[in-house]
């Protein structure tokens, strides 16, 4: 934890990272403040799906995966939105999606991923894990925030707003340097 | 000698250096016996008397005993003046099995002869070894004669020598060279390759997967499962639409631009395999492979960007209709291309789940993705095209529905079961139908990976996939997983560039190549009454017994369906296979020889 936080660089505007591709990152996080809409975030996933998100069952490990759902209109609206997003910039870069979990703060779920196939957290094939500290922050703050855990990787997480002004999700703008071709292609 | 002295010799010669055979579906142990799955009646011989059809193969284990350790030398004597039949030996790898903490032969290393080693065997580290298990294969070529050929095995170990003689009675009849089904053996994605030959890809380094070791040895793996009658699937694309830079040309632009820009590596990677040359010099002929996964998915060739939009159609219809003319200029038109969709919901790439649809709305997407490959590919193309579905909840209805659009279905195991009807259908509509399956781990029978085909044939599909086969873990040599994702290894340990096949494998083998030969049998008797006597031997059951009864909550909605009960009403079919006896396959293989015996090299 202690390794991590010191990877965590509070932006306003992205300060110490140092490397251009967080700079940039951080510009494609700022404008996904602003231009993803979290009122259609909250619709992608159908409340049956949440519901079994925490069923199990001992005689069925895959219960709560064959009952996710999406609202397809609204999951389309946002992914084209993310994709927009990531060609702000001219190097590899995914802008994946991310919500909490209503009635499990300790807990996060991403909900739209992209084709480069990145993200510093998303454990593979999770429905939802352990909140991620950094997230909380940003869920909590309102501020970006840039992680470099991982060598070679460059991840700025960002809050996403319903018409309330309420936070509703977040988004993470990422890249790898280099990317690997062949990593997740399966 | 008098009959005490003569008691002593044979006790002191049991208790020295023994050379034996068992019959392939009872796998030795390290330590003199058999593995205890595939304890039954038979055990070890000390002469050996085999028989098989042309066109295929007959095989065992030859185990050397010694009760010291010390070097030993082990020669299998050819056929110099005896045309045809061709012998190769391996040496079988034991696998420390972590689940039971159990050793279990499986990997097959190609050994030369005269093969001289030692017992303990130094890199299998067994320090209590006393017994090194060895895998024959006999190949009976198509021309061999209608014979019976003698050899012999021997063991030369402390000055002394001990033989096994081996009979190998060769019938007139032929094994088609058209299986009676396919054996597809699935994979995703070739990260893995660098993992399993470290050696390779450490000295190629980040040249490593445009080299031409690289595309060798992904024809390595083709070759090895045509070697065995089966087919290789390599799924080049990812949940999320990350396509593989060896499995898609290379496209650039975008909307009206977008267009392939480049075909070095996917024809290097393909061509081969599409023109049959990556097959030359295999016993089976260069062929062109069957089947062949498109990178196509809903990110490529067009940006989910422009989903719904005149540029997506665009730049779909234009990329796949440029895939068309390469394919035909190329003549490659011996391999269907299948269009398959993979990504689940629940790997969040895209709102729809292309593989094993549950909820029956995602249906639209398939229509639409049939639409625009009508609009790519003209009617009349040599090229083949198929349109794949893997389909589980509501493949009942698909098969309705999708009619005329998915023409390539690859079907739940389980909830085939009850329906009988369906292949038979789906066939007649010129359909391919096949099901899903998985390799068994070693720890159980040697003998149930035939239930397979058996099965297959049983319920008038064409095909399995196994979903997963090169996968045998971090360590499978000394801390194996048990194989249920490997039926082949890297042979980078032993310094083969390219796999190795499994004990497992070369029993699928023999399996499918007695079955098609029973198939082939339908031509001079009824096929049910086929069907009917290889189930009786196999599994004491009768064919209804292959089947299930409609369970009462197909009426729901599929999305109601739970998994529970979808396995609970699968049961009472599958309930039969759940342990095949390790002599299942060896008593209908015995009905196969007999009827081919009869017949009289009939074809």
């Amino acid at each position: 934890m202690k390794a991590l936080l010191l990877a965590i660089v509070l932006l306003g505007p992205l300060a110490g990272a140092g490397r251009e591709p967080g700079r940039e990152l951080d510009e494609v996080a700022r404008i996904a403040s602003v231009m993803v809409d979290g009122d259609v975030c909250k619709r992608i996933v159908t409340p049956r799906a949440l519901e079994y998100m925490f069923k199990n069952d001992p005689h069925d490990q895959w219960l709560a995966g064959d009952n996710y759902e999406v609202n397809d209109e609204a999951f389309i609206a946002v992914k084209k939105t993310l994709i927009r997003l990531s060609r702000l910039v001219p190097f590899p870069c995914d802008v994946n999606l991310w919500m909490p979990v209503a009635g499990h703060p300790d807990k996060v779920r991403i909900v739209i991923r992209n084709a480069h196939e990145l993200s510093q957290f998303w454990t593979w094939g999770a429905l939802y894990q352990d909140m991620i500290p950094p997230m909380k922050q940003v869920l909590e703050s309102g501020r970006r925030v840039a992680v470099a855990e991982k060598p070679g990787w460059v991840s700025v997480l960002a809050p996403v707003y319903d018409s309330l002004g309420d936070i509703v999700a977040l988004v993470e703008a990422v890249t790898e340097t280099p990317v690997d071709p062949h990593e997740n292609v399966k | 000698m008098t009959p005490f002295l003569l008691l002593l010799a044979c006790g002191l010669v049991a208790r020295g250096n023994q050379l034996e055979a068992t019959p392939e579906y009872l796998r030795p142990d390290p330590f003199g016996g058999i593995v205890p799955a595939d304890r039954g009646a038979g055990g070890f011989s000390k002469a050996l008397k085999l028989e098989g059809a042309r066109g295929g193969h007959v095989s065992f284990h030859l185990v050397v005993k010694m009760s010291q350790p010390g070097p030993y030398t082990l020669t299998l004597r050819s056929y110099p003046d005896q045309k045809g039949l061709q012998a190769e030996l391996f040496r079988e790898w034991f696998h420390f099995t972590e689940s039971n903490k159990q050793y279990y032969p499986d990997a097959l290393i190609p050994v030369q002869q005269p093969y001289h080693s030692e017992m303990p065997e130094p890199d299998n580290r067994i320090e209590t070894q006393t017994a090194q298990a060895f895998w024959v294969d006999f190949w009976i070529p198509p021309d061999a004669a209608p014979k019976t050929f003698q050899t012999q095995a021997i063991l030369q170990a402390a000055g002394e020598t001990r033989e096994l003689n081996i009979q190998v009675k060769v019938l007139p009849a032929m094994i088609p060279n058209d299986d009676v089904l396919l054996m597809d053996h699935n994979s995703y994605g070739t990260s893995w390759l660098a993992d399993d030959y470290p050696a390779l890809s450490k000295k190629l380094g980040d040249g490593f997967f445009r080299s031409d070791e690289f595309f060798r040895l992904l024809h390595s793996y083709h070759r090895i499962f045509y070697e065995h009658r089966g087919i290789f699937h390599q799924l080049g694309y990812g949940h999320a639409g990350k396509v593989g830079p060896e499995f898609a040309p290379a496209i650039e632009g975008s909307g009206r631009t977008r267009h392939v820009a480049s075909w070095d590596l996917y024809d290097r990677h393909y061509g081969p395999l599409l023109d049959g040359s990556a097959f030359a010099g295999t016993r089976r002929g260069a062929r062109p492979i069957p089947f062949v996964y498109l990178p196509v998915n809903p990110e490529w060739p067009a940006s989910f960007v422009n989903f719904g939009e005149p540029g997506y159609e665009t730049e779909f219809v234009n990329v796949v209709s440029e895939m068309e003319r390469h394919f035909r200029e190329k003549r490659w038109t011996g391999t269907r291309f299948e269009l398959f969709f993979n990504h689940k919901k629940r790997y969040m790439g895209f709102p729809w789940d292309g593989d094993e649809v549950r909820f029956p709305a995602d249906n639209r997407y398939f229509l639409e993705y049939g639409r625009l490959m009508k609009k790519a590919v003209p009617a009349d193309s040599p090229v083949k095209f198929v349109f794949r579905a893997d389909v589980s909840w509501d493949m009942e209805q698909q098969f309705k529905d999708l009619a005329g659009v998915v023409n390539m279905w690859i079907a739940s195991r389980d909830i085939l079961s009850w329906l009988p009807q369906a292949p038979a259908t789906l066939r007649d509509r010129g359909d391919v139908i096949w099901y899903y399956s998985g390799p068994p781990e070693v720890t159980q029978p040697a003998s149930t990976i035939t239930q397979f085909a058996l099965e297959g044939w049983m319920r008038g599909v064409g095909g399995f996939v196994h979903w997963q086969t090169v996968s045998a873990g971090s360590d499978p040599w000394f801390h194996f997983d048990g194989g249920g994702t490997a039926l082949v290894y890297p042979g980078d340990r032993f310094g083969i560039a390219g796999p190795i096949p499994s004990v497992r494998l070369k029993i699928q083998r023999n399996a499918v190549e007695e079955l098609t030969l029973l198939a082939s049998f339908a031509r001079r008797k009824p096929a049910e009454e086929l069907k009917a006597e290889a189930s009786r031997l196999y599994n004491h059951t009768t064919p209804a017994e292959w089947w299930n009864a409609r369970p009462a909550f197909t009426s729901q909605p599929t999305y109601e369906w739970s998994g529970t009960t979808l396995g609970e009403a699968a049961k009472p079919a599958l309930s039969h296979l759940d342990h095949i006896d390790p002599d299942a396959w060896a008593r209908v293989r015995q009905y196969v020889m007999r009827l081919a015996a009869d017949g009289n090299g009939e074809k």
